[in-house]
């Protein structure tokens, strides 16, 4: 048992200078809140109320995209912006995907339409277009 | 039974000292493009330290902007060489940083990630950049507020909508600011404009858009 003891607090001293040590470098929360997340299902289930936009590069968006999808990456974010805007109304959801969950697209595009076009109900998608394939299967 | 302890001390030692080892003259790189810069290009400077070969297994980037190259396959034990980082731009605004993962065949080191930040100037906030009415809303004007950086002094704007169906009047209010304000001739169907912002002297140009939506108006 002492043995034990000795073991974890011997364990535990590097975790302890490591987690100083990386303070500020480890994100301790998820950098968008779960309110403004949605996932495939949801998002499916708000059916016509829902306005897809893809923020991956325009290669990408080309080869393949969520039906009806709007383009909005941050290459051509002038130019494609006012494209997104007339299809856009206030009563409608706004779900924005990139490649994966690993991806930043979408999330830096979904903030520029908060805080720049200070848009509401605009949502990040969960698992990104990867997930949206899966669920098409 | 000495020489077996000392052929093991020995194994020990040579396994020691024939490592390979990429050191790396730093692993994160604060570029400052100016205006009008297309892309940042950040170099990541390694040398190998050790006495055994490295090779990439693989480089990648976090950000489909990003594209990552290595010099080459293999660096040979006191090579030096370099990652070359481009980050595209586009229309992209503020502090972006994205990461470059590199792998090797280094067991101590299998994983760098290479860090690459760019601080893009900011000449103008717009706030917002989108106005809209909903059908049948009053004919009152909205607001636009334009703020010039303080590296980017700015003494007049001028604004042209896409559309005649918008009128816009430019006002300076102070210390670098101008507000913006835009009234449709109309609301009782959908319209739409892009507005070019341009400072004076400038040949560069900021957008806004408004519209009337489809919507009725939300009171």
């Amino acid at each position: 048992m002492r043995q034990a003891l000795v073991l974890a607090a011997l364990a535990l001293l590097p975790a302890i200078g490591q987690a100083i040590y990386f303070r500020d470098k480890v994100s301790w929360q998820s950098p968008i809140p779960a309110s403004e997340m949605v996932t495939v299902a949801q998002a499916r289930a708000w059916d016509g109320n829902v306005i897809w936009v893809d923020a991956r590069p325009d290669a990408e968006f080309e080869r393949d995209h969520v039906p009806d999808a709007v383009p909005l990456n941050e290459d051509r974010w002038n130019e494609l912006l006012p494209q997104f805007l007339a299809t856009w109304s206030p009563e409608k959801r706004v779900v924005v995907y990139c490649s994966s969950q690993s991806c930043n697209a979408s999330r830096e595009v979904a903030r520029r339409l908060r805080e720049e076009a200070q848009l509401r109900n605009v949502f990040v998608l969960q698992g990104g277009w990867e997930e949206w394939l899966k669920s098409r299967k | 039974m000495r020489t077996r302890i000392f052929a093991f001390t020995l194994s020990i030692f040579l396994c020691a000292i024939a490592r390979a080892e990429l050191k790396w003259e730093q692993t994160a790189v604060e570029l400052h493009p100016t205006a009008g810069d297309k892309e940042a290009v950040g170099h990541f400077k390694y040398q190998n330290t050790g006495s055994q070969p490295v090779r990439f297994k693989s480089v990648h980037t976090s950000c489909g902007c990003t594209v990552a190259q290595s010099q080459k396959e293999e660096v040979p034990p006191g090579e030096k060489g370099e990652i070359t980082a481009t980050f595209k731009i586009g229309d992209r605004t503020g502090t972006q940083v994205k990461n470059v993962t590199v792998e090797t065949d280094d067991p101590d080191h299998a994983t760098t990630v290479l860090t690459l930040k760019a601080v893009i100037p900011q000449e103008l906030e717009i706030n917002p950049t989108f106005v809209f009415w909903g059908q049948g809303e009053a004919l009152k004007s909205k607001s636009i507020v334009v703020r010039a950086s303080k590296d980017f002094p700015v003494k007049q704007l001028k604004v042209t909508s896409s559309s005649p169906d918008f009128q816009t009047k430019v006002e300076q209010t102070g210390n670098g600011q101008f507000k913006i304000d835009i009234q449709p001739r109309e609301t009782s169907r959908a319209i739409a404009a892009k507005l070019l912002i341009q400072p004076e002297d400038s040949p560069k140009v900021f957008y806004a858009t408004a519209s009337v939506t489809n919507a009725p108006a939300i009171q």
